[in-house]
């Protein structure tokens, strides 16, 4: 008897486990049929970023990240430098956005410590960690070298980089966030502003795609299939059509 | 007894005789668009925007309340053919009696025998939304007086049945002229019949057998696809007529079909769109490097599409004297008809995001006067127009 009932109670819980995906499926789907659904105006597309001012640093902030962007990409003879490519533009609309507040991912406790495979797993989201960062730097450039960041010769510059960098430099920052960390997130996200579409702010007049060859937004080269082993001849194209 | 006469009458006319009267007067819907503009189920509701202001469609379902439940026969067929509902009351033309006044009386009463058969729905509509002095229904007494001589259609022994056959659709239950019929100020057509026009924001296109603007190019066969499928190798319906093809005129009969090709191949040719433009080399050069980064995926560098995208080589949506149509499609999308032989309904999406009024302009004027199309150039102000039109969705 009370066998039955076990049973009966086990068949009952997997069905009700069954019933739990069968529900929420439901609740999203969408069933079209006949023809496609169409709209006029649809679509989403990214706006462009207003390329003037600042939305997240400081004045002083702004200055120190184009001064560490135009290291990170100094200016030279295959393209402009990080500064004038807009990737301190680039950062700081990010920052400003839902990247700077991690508005995608889980951001409540408890925060452990992760692998380094897992990232960055502590409760600061970008715009806290630059924030932060920046303020070490200035502390440290100002304790070593009596100067902002920015006012460094080039030289020094690329010497407290390479200490972020190597592990020589050791910012006051706060447990689960390494100065290495830091100098990896400003590279990262320099890099991506340098080769974003140009809406973002960055790669300013596609100089990046110019560099490397990348078409960018174009999207048929069916005339191009069969040449084989010939550079692709057209300049690249940004998402908004600029060419 | 009746009956069987009126079933004979309509043998004379329609291929479908052999249908009972109920199909018959169903088959005359679709002929007449009624879905069109008085909605699938009939009980009317939906909005006409006319240069005279906003009129919402009665609703035509034998409901007794807010239908025409309360019709008889010949009320029917003289709201259908003068333009007068029960009590005297004048419909506004934009109900197509001046054309419906040709069908013949047997079309009438077989479709008034499908009407009494429709399911009552009860929908009160208020009909009359136009402005001042347009909301004023007695003045259409004027109007039928100046522009609306009714006249059964008038056999033409000169010409074959077909001919006369489709010259009966497209003049009277197909009312073609309500879109491709130029309007005068006062919303009447035009003596040029078919040659095109521009209306709610669209321009219908050149019907006649012109070459540049019009069907000039087209086989019989191709004007029977297109009506049949709403696509053919020339062009895609899109807008009105996609609605009209999905209504209308992709359940007509293959002979029905037939019959409005050989009518509307032998129209003369209108005086045609213009002609191309001139002294539009910097247009052409820019539209050129915008077509190949915006269109060319889709409609070919050669224009010439494929099965599911339209081409523009040739397509006379594309070459019309006005570009309200492509200005349209290329701003906000859009959708092309959907019927039971090619039932995709393929969608354009839309570019207003991405282009500028001169940007759009450019590549309108190229692909108007490209690969053998001639056709006016197309200016950012005509564009910018437009656009703010759609915008505010009138």
């Amino acid at each position: 008897m009370q066998i039955i009932a076990r049973a009966l109670s086990r068949r009952r819980l997997l069905a009700s486990v069954a019933a739990v995906p069968i529900l929420a499926a439901s609740a999203d789907g969408r069933t079209i049929s006949g023809e496609l659904p169409w709209s006029p105006f649809a679509g989403e597309p990214p706006r462009p970023v207003n390329p003037l001012g600042w939305y997240f640093f400081t004045p002083g902030e702004a200055a120190t990240i184009e001064a560490i962007v135009d290291r990170f990409i100094p200016g030279d003879h295959l393209s402009p430098g990080g500064k004038d490519s807009g990737c301190a533009v680039f950062i700081d609309r990010q920052l400003a956005g839902s990247f700077g507040q991690s508005s995608r991912l889980y951001m409540k406790g408890p925060f452990m410590p992760g692998l380094p495979t897992q990232g960055y797993q502590g409760d600061l989201a970008p715009a806290g960690r630059y924030r932060l960062g920046l303020r070490a730097l200035a502390d440290y450039t100002n304790g070593t070298y009596k100067k902002d960041f920015r006012a460094l010769s080039i030289e020094q510059q690329d010497t407290v980089l390479a200490g972020l960098d190597g592990g020589k430099i050791k910012l006051k920052l706060k447990p689960g966030f390494s100065t290495k960390e830091f100098f990896e997130l400003m590279l990262q996200n320099t890099m991506e502003g340098f080769f974003a579409d140009p809406l973002y702010g960055g790669n300013r007049g596609m100089a990046s795609w110019k560099m490397i060859g990348f078409p960018g937004a174009r999207y048929d080269y069916r005339d191009h299939i069969d040449k084989h082993n010939q550079p692709y001849p057209k300049g690249p194209v940004s998402i908004y059509g600029q060419v | 007894m009746k009956q069987i006469l009126l079933a004979a009458a309509f043998a004379a006319l329609s291929s479908s005789a052999m249908a009972p009267p109920t199909d018959a007067g169903k088959y005359q819907v679709a002929l007449g668009d009624c879905e069109g503009c008085h909605g699938k189920n009939l009980a009317g509701g939906v909005v006409l925007t006319t240069p005279f202001g906003r009129m919402v469609t009665p609703n035509i379902t034998p409901d007794k309340d807010t239908g025409i439940g309360n019709y008889t026969a010949e009320d029917f067929a003289r709201a259908m053919k003068a333009g007068i509902a029960p009590g005297g009351k004048l419909l506004y033309p934009a109900m197509p009696y001046p054309s419906y006044a040709r069908m013949s009386d047997a079309d009438i009463a077989a479709l008034w025998t499908y009407m009494r058969t429709v399911k009552p729905v009860k929908n009160s509509v208020n009909v009359n939304q136009l402005k001042f002095p347009f909301n004023l229904r007695f003045m259409m007494r004027g109007w039928n007086m100046l522009f609306f001589a009714p006249a059964p259609y008038a056999n033409n022994p000169a010409k074959s049945a077909a001919w006369n056959r489709g010259a009966y659709l497209v003049s009277g239950a197909g009312h073609c002229g309500a879109c491709h019929t130029s309007k005068n100020p006062f919303g009447a057509d035009k003596s040029t019949a078919l040659t095109g026009a521009a209306l709610l924001g669209w321009f219908a296109p050149d019907l006649t057998s012109d070459q540049g603007a019009g069907l000039g190019s087209w086989s019989n066969a191709d004007i029977v696809t297109y009506l049949q499928t709403g696509r053919n190798n020339h062009s895609l319906a899109s807008g009105p007529m996609a609605e009209a093809v999905e209504n209308s005129t992709s359940k007509m009969n293959d002979a029905d079909l037939k019959a409005i090709a050989v009518y509307l191949k032998d129209l003369p040719a209108s005086r045609g769109n213009g002609g191309g433009a001139t002294g539009i080399e910097a247009q052409m050069k820019s539209g050129a490097n915008l077509y190949d980064i915006s269109c060319a995926a889709c409609h070919g560098r050669d224009g010439k599409g494929s099965l599911i995208f339209p081409p523009l080589a040739g397509n006379p949506t594309v070459r019309q004297v006005r570009a309200d149509s492509i200005v349209r499609m290329v701003l906000a999308g859009g959708r092309g008809a959907s019927t039971a032989k090619a039932p995709t309904g393929q969608g354009m999406p839309s570019f207003a995001w991405r282009l500028s009024d001169s940007q759009a302009a450019d590549i309108l004027t190229y692909i108007r006067n490209n690969w053998g199309n001639r056709a006016p150039a197309v200016s950012p102000e005509t564009v910018g127009h437009i656009r703010s039109a759609l915008r505010s969705g009138s």
